[in-house]
């Protein structure tokens, strides 16, 4: 077989989080390799330093047996090598011809020689069999064209292999068929496609090859035909639980429900969720990301209105209708973006503190007390583990574990009845984990209820009563938190997004 | 992912944080040793004088601008306000009515503004660079297209009356000034202000009331720039309908001289007021010195750009 692309002992850290730990991968000219694996497996990032978007702090990268040192993804496209994230990069306003044509344009003196442009766009078309409207703006076409664009644009640099992160994450299932087709095209043409999913029936229908990772690191690469869908999750969960949980303590038998939902539905976000937090209880909602998880954390926290359903807080009728009244009926939020949702990075941790409970410090004119205010802060940052830092400091200056813990510190001012966490060990090292699940763990045992957003399913099972797996916008099965296993929740996250 | 920050060296904290404070005193330092006449009574007096409507707007525009907007209609609002107390004053007489309808004129211009920045979500700038026009055609309209004068010549006393040496606008500034210090660096509306000039969305998630504090913003600067205009009707016993924008764009070199973020969420009142008497110490020395107006602007103008281009610089040592 002939290697195009060959990786040995690449290693990729940000900050103190090792995202890659010495991969070894080969892929094979001419074949579809799938990339699988959980949430911050480190798949995405392994895509991003073939297509030189994030150069390793170590190992080698050969392409076509060549060693290479890619540091831009110029230098990969120097190689034929293009990524189409998940996130499209197309200039909205430009036709689908002139985005492709981008920077490549064939001119004539000063101008564009449009005629020799079009003529290069139909080749392309009719060589690799993929087609879009030429002459509208992008911004017109569906998600699934402007993708094809994408594709198109890699060909006419002359790409020989293409990293697809999540290329069917935001298409509907029909378009997603399609999309396959043009993948086996280019394939047939000769053309790498390195293709990063979630959705695992479609790896095992596409690809040639298919490698698993797990925490950084590479579990197992294999031709396609030897895997099933059941081995793949086994793969991709396995056992890696080096984060110690705080004991559980099991809420009182007859804890008075907090909050409960019913049939609460949000247009093009989720439907029909119902559920029920009781006092002392931590409820998890597992599933991948995009399944709607984060879109009802922010209709329970009053951020969105529901389009539908009722929710009641301990057993009153509760319709926040915004954040400031969420707050006040008792429900508080750390929410999915630590840096645009939640601190504000200019301030001292103190004013980041007190900021959504001053009214608790103020002379009846509406003026800070501000010894109270200190007073307050500093019980606070004591609280909740604030490490290296006053309460004085910037909060910018601050790691992100800290930061995190300053917006749990914002919620303690006064004590809350629900506490809604959304992601929040997201991007912080292990010391810093440990310390947010023992807050999480205590806020349940003062008898607050607890609902927690996660993708990493040790935290889900570590801390879970209850986990509620949500997967396209629907609840589809609750597992009790004690004795279930990663592959049971897999199962079902994965399960039905793949129907 | 976010990386774990460790922190910046702090040791240049104090040059950077208060930098406008010691260009402010050593400039001041050398006009004394170099410049004859500068250091007389009366010529600090007069600095302090000229530069108290100034100061005025300047405060509130200080608020608007940590808030994460602009109002560049505060030229318009003052103009209105000095002709309503001109009218005002000529109808009845009293001074202290004519004062209290300017401030009452740009309190409900600044609520427009307001309005159609934080409900009809139109940009800040566009926003109140439209309603200027509005603002300085119903100016028009209302002084029919004249000059108006003042017959009530005791009037002037509001402004130009003085109190221990200083005068009455000089006194009213600093009164203005403290008010507006306090307000946003101890009252919960300044926390607010700062946290939505910071991150909007973070602001609104801790239970800020984004748009009634935006508002106000607008309300408060409104009233100031009503306040300046009145102030200064009372001293030159005159008003006059122009569309003329140069008050806006001193308090604005004031403002982000001083250090003052354009991008929000950092600046505090004292900048502003060093900004202002930066700016207005090296006036005064060029006219001491005799220097041609004309240049006085160009390097006006080099000075503004040097120093957001030096606060730029020494932004990434401030976070």
């Amino acid at each position: 077989m002939n290697h195009h692309i060959g990786l040995c002992g690449v290693t990729k850290k940000f900050g103190g989080a090792v995202a890659l730990d010495s991969v070894d991968v080969t892929i094979d000219r001419g074949t579809v390799h799938g990339l699988v694996g959980e949430n911050g497996a480190g798949k995405s990032t392994l895509g991003k330093v073939i297509a030189g978007v994030h150069a390793p702090d170590a190992g080698e990268m050969t392409v076509n047996g060549e060693p290479v040192t890619l540091r831009t993804p110029r230098d990969a496209l120097a190689l034929g090598i293009t990524l189409v994230a998940q996130e499209l990069s197309l200039v909205p306003q430009l036709s689908a011809t002139e985005n492709i044509f981008l920077g490549i344009e064939h001119m004539r003196g000063p101008v564009i020689d449009h005629a020799a442009t079009r003529l290069r766009l139909m080749e392309l078309m009719e060589e690799y069999g993929i087609e879009v409207p030429p002459d509208q703006p992008v911004s017109r076409l569906s998600v699934a064209d402007q993708q094809k664009v994408e594709i198109l644009r890699s060909l006419a640099r002359d790409a020989d292999l293409i990293v697809m992160d999540e290329p069917t994450a935001r298409l509907a299932s029909t378009e997603a068929h399609n999309l396959r087709r043009t993948v086996a095209k280019l394939s047939a043409k000769g053309v790498t496609v390195i293709y990063i999913s979630h959705f695992l029936e479609e790896v095992l229908d596409i690809s040639d090859t298919v490698t698993i990772m797990r925490d950084g690191r590479v579990v197992r690469t294999a031709p396609t035909d030897t895997e099933t869908r059941s081995g793949l999750i086994e793969g991709i969960v396995g056992r890696s639980l080096d984060t110690v949980f705080p004991i559980r303590r099991v809420p009182e038998p007859d804890a008075p429900p907090v909050l409960t939902v019913e049939g609460l539905t949000r247009q093009g976000h989720f439907r029909d969720v119902s559920l029920q937090v009781r006092a002392g209880e931590i409820v998890t909602l597992a599933g991948l990301v995009g399944s709607g998880r984060s879109d009802l954390a922010r209709v329970l926290f009053g951020a969105e209105p529901p389009t539908d359903g009722t929710m009641t807080l301990d057993g009153r009728d509760y319709r926040p209708g915004s954040p400031r009244r969420a707050i006040r009926a008792g429900v508080a939020m750390v929410p999915e973006s630590r840096a645009t949702q939640g601190i504000f990075p200019l301030l001292p941790v103190r004013t980041n503190i007190t900021l959504a409970h001053l009214a608790g410090f103020l002379t009846p004119g509406g003026v800070v007390r501000p010894l109270m205010e200190s007073e307050a802060a500093e019980k606070v940052s004591e609280a909740v583990g604030l490490t290296g830092a006053t309460i004085e400091t910037r909060t910018a200056q601050l790691s992100g574990g800290n930061q995190q813990k300053t917006l749990f510190g914002r919620w303690l001012v006064a004590r809350p009845r629900l506490f809604i966490a959304d992601e929040p060990t997201r991007g912080v090292d292990v010391g810093a984990k440990r310390g947010i699940y023992n807050l999480l763990t205590q806020l349940a045992s003062q008898g607050i209820a607890v609902l927690l957003v996660s993708s990493e399913l040790e935290e889900v099972l570590g801390l879970a009563h209850r986990i509620i797996v949500m997967a396209g916008g629907r609840i589809v099965g609750e597992l009790p938190g004690e004795g279930a296993t990663e592959t049971e929740v897999m199962n079902l996250a994965f399960g039905a997004s793949a129907a | 992912m976010t990386q774990p920050r460790t922190p910046p060296p702090r040791r240049l904290a104090i040059l950077t944080d208060y930098g406008i404070i010691w260009t402010t005193i050593g400039l001041f330092v050398l006009l004394g040793v170099t410049t004859e006449g500068f250091l007389s009574p009366a010529n600090l007096r007069n600095i302090l004088d000229q530069q108290s409507l100034l100061l005025i707007t300047g405060a509130a525009m200080t608020l608007t601008l940590i808030g994460g907007n602009f109002d560049i209609s505060i030229s318009a609002s003052a103009i209105n306000a000095g002709i309503a107390t001109a009218l005002v004053v000529n109808a009845t007489g009293n001074g202290l009515l004519g004062i209290v309808v300017g401030v009452a004129i740009g309190t409900v211009f600044g609520a427009v503004n307001g309005a159609v920045v934080s409900w009809i979500r139109v940009n800040s700038f566009i926003a109140t660079l439209a309603t200027s026009f509005v603002f300085y055609g119903i100016g028009f309209l209302m002084s029919d297209r004249n000059i108006i004068r003042i017959r009530e010549t005791g009037f002037s006393d509001i402004a130009r009356g003085r109190i221990l040496g200083l005068t009455k606008a000089t006194w009213i500034a600093i009164a203005v000034v403290a008010l507006f210090w306090f307000v946003l660096s101890r009252t919960r509306f300044g926390r607010h202000v700062f946290a939505i000039g910071g991150a909007v969305e973070a602001a609104r998630l801790a239970g800020v009331r984004v748009r009634m504090v935006t508002m106000a913003t607008f309300v408060l600067v409104g009233s100031a720039a009503g306040l300046a205009g009145a102030l200064s009707a009372s001293r030159t016993l005159t008003a006059q309908p122009s569309d003329d924008f140069s008050h806006v764009f001193a308090v604005l070199a004031a403002v982000i001289v001083g250090g003052t973020s354009i991008a929000g969420g950092d600046g505090a009142v004292w900048r502003t007021v060093f900004g202002a008497l930066f700016i207005a110490l090296i006036i005064n020395g060029f006219n001491l010195r005799q220097i041609d107006p004309i240049i006085q602007r160009l390097i006006q103008g080099g000075v503004i750009v040097a120093a957001v281009a030096v606060d730029n610089w020494t932004k990434s040592r401030r976070i």
